[in-house]
């Protein structure tokens, strides 16, 4: 089973996955971190985090219905 | 104010460099605040940097908008909060190309006195580059 989530890409991470946005299905952010990893192996290259509908994870968390995650390279603004 | 509502993306986010016109027009917010004595103000430029021996001509910068407009939220929040004196306090930073020399990133805030002014700019500042979801891509 597992639950369908919109997986942002942003910076190198869209880089290394060649696109912006693609549907995953995943118990929790654990699975889908390893998913990710598994199916794009340059991700392991960059230490992203990851933010589950506009808030940055600070622990690997359920997934609902709906829920948006982004893969979020270190920030470079300024 | 019409060249900062046609230019501005969102409240923090504006397409392109921050021109001088655009600052100019940004200082004037406030102007009506009567109690406000001391305005400091940072502005973030692109570096002509060389890398692996090549010259950085212009920033592509990139951003998750909508989470970058909640962490200012909340980096504004916490300034004011932070800071009894502070009466406002700006944040915009440039999405797309900005060209080396130009500017990418305006803070400022004001404040009653000049002490707490200047501190809640680097610390907005600080708060900006830790928390604003945003990315560069260098341009050759």
């Amino acid at each position: 089973m597992g639950t369908e989530v919109m997986v942002l890409f942003f910076g190198k991470a869209e880089v290394a996955a060649g696109s912006k946005e693609e549907l995953f299905t995943a118990e929790d952010t654990a699975e889908l971190r390893r998913m990710l990893l598994r199916k794009y192996p340059a991700l392991a290259g960059i230490p992203f985090r990851m933010a589950l509908n506009k808030t940055l994870l600070k622990e690997e968390s359920a997934l609902k219905k709906n829920d948006i995650i982004a893969i979020l390279p270190p920030f470079q603004g300024g | 104010m019409s060249h900062t509502r046609l230019t501005m993306k969102n409240r923090y986010l504006v397409g392109g460099p921050i021109t001088p016109l655009l600052i100019s027009e940004l200082m004037t917010l406030g102007n009506d605040d009567s109690g406000s004595g001391a305005v400091s103000i940072f502005i973030g430029k692109v570096r002509a940097d060389e890398i692996e021996g090549k010259r950085v001509t212009a920033i592509e910068y990139s951003a998750y908008e909508e989470m970058a407009g909640k962490e200012a939220d909340e980096i504004v929040k916490t300034v004011r909060n932070a800071y009894s004196d502070v009466r406002s306090v700006l944040i915009v930073h440039s999405m797309g190309v900005v060209r080396a020399g130009e500017a990418s990133l305006f803070i400022m805030v004001t404040s009653g006195r000049r002490d707490q002014a200047t501190r809640a700019c680097r610390h907005t500042l600080e708060m900006v580059k830790e928390k604003m979801p945003v990315w560069k891509k260098e341009l050759f």
